[in-house]
């Protein structure tokens, strides 16, 4: 993987489909989620026709994320995963939202408010590869469709072990690779709409084109298992869902 | 309104250091690193890249309180 590869000046990694420096890769994934963050969670019902709230609600399950704990929802975006486990760490409990673009945050935290989530909901703006964290913080930390946009996915692993406990746990909810030719053929064939939508809905193909080629380019099941076992995650085992299109990967700390 | 209670969670990305609050700057400051994170509609942005470097000044009056 040309990402994991640390940074020589001359170094590039891929965004999409397209080779850009390794140093500005962040700013082309912000300037994807600057445009779309208004229209983010129409367009995850849309595309997904409303699949995605069942798999966090899955991802949830798998966190066995209990009252009174802390938990960060990194690259939570508009807050999908923020909103349930809100529920159900309780007043005791803490979730704090994190993400590294603001726009997806302020559109995040003001429907949030809206929906009346307040009190156990901390919001901050940061990048999952340097976290501002204290070591052993966090009980979990979630991921829900952010980690193939991060720059550097190892060391961000890596970081996201420090932050968590002993007996803490990382999930993390992505696209991965379909499991049968069939899946993959009528995926392939559905995913194609998705700029075409994107450019009716939303007023911005490239967008979704990005999103199209991103989730192409993110390593399958057992290569991010691997990834996340070498950054000293343990117990790592991965969920298949709708045969694969997407994927739950769970890892411990001891 | 800046949520006080997130100081006793935040630690500077660069040096892992705890932070002071600034309320008169509506910053969070890293004496260790030297850097001073902005709050953001009431947000704090804890990106080295949007931080500020603080002033020696700003370090000497620390070393007085």
């Amino acid at each position: 993987m040309s990402d994991n590869k640390p940074s020589d000046g001359s170094a590039t990694t891929h965004f999409g489909y397209k080779q850009v420096p390794v140093e500005s890769k962040h700013k082309h994934v912000a300037g994807v989620f600057h445009s779309v963050a208004s229209k983010y969670d129409m367009m995850n019902d849309l595309m997904s026709l409303g699949t995605h709230r069942v798999l966090k609600q899955y991802l949830l399950e798998l966190s066995s994320v209990r009252k009174g704990q802390k938990v960060l929802d990194l690259a939570g975006g508009t807050g999908d995963i923020t909103k349930l486990l809100s529920k159900n760490v309780g007043p005791e409990g803490k979730v704090m939202l994190c993400d590294i673009n603001d726009s997806m945050l302020s559109v995040g935290r003001d429907r949030l408010l809206d929906d009346g989530f307040a009190g156990n909901i901390h919001y901050v703006q940061a990048n999952g590869e340097v976290l501002p964290f204290e070591d052993g913080f966090f009980d979990c930390v979630t991921i829900g469709y952010g980690i193939r946009n991060f720059t550097d996915k190892s060391k961000a692993l890596i970081e996201l072990l420090r932050v968590l406990r002993p007996g803490g746990r990382l999930l993390i909810l992505e696209f991965s690779k379909p499991q049968t030719e069939f899946v993959s053929k009528a995926y392939d064939l559905y995913a194609k709409s998705w700029p075409i939508v994107g450019k009716l809905v939303a007023g911005d193909s490239e967008s979704y084109q990005y999103l199209n080629e991103s989730i192409r380019m993110h390593p399958d099941q057992d290569t991010f298992k691997t990834m996340m076992e070498d950054a000293g995650f343990e117990k790592v085992e991965y969920f298949n869902l709708l045969g694969g299109v997407s994927a739950i990967h769970r890892g411990f700390k001891f | 309104m800046f949520d006080k209670k997130l100081l006793e969670i935040l630690v500077c990305p660069v040096s892992k250091a705890k932070l002071d609050y600034v309320a008169e700057k509506n910053e969070l400051i890293c004496y260790a690193s030297g850097l001073a994170y902005p709050i953001r509609d009431d947000i704090p942005v804890m990106l080295e890249d949007e931080a500020r470097q603080i002033t020696v000044e700003e370090k000497e009056a620390r070393k007085k309180r």
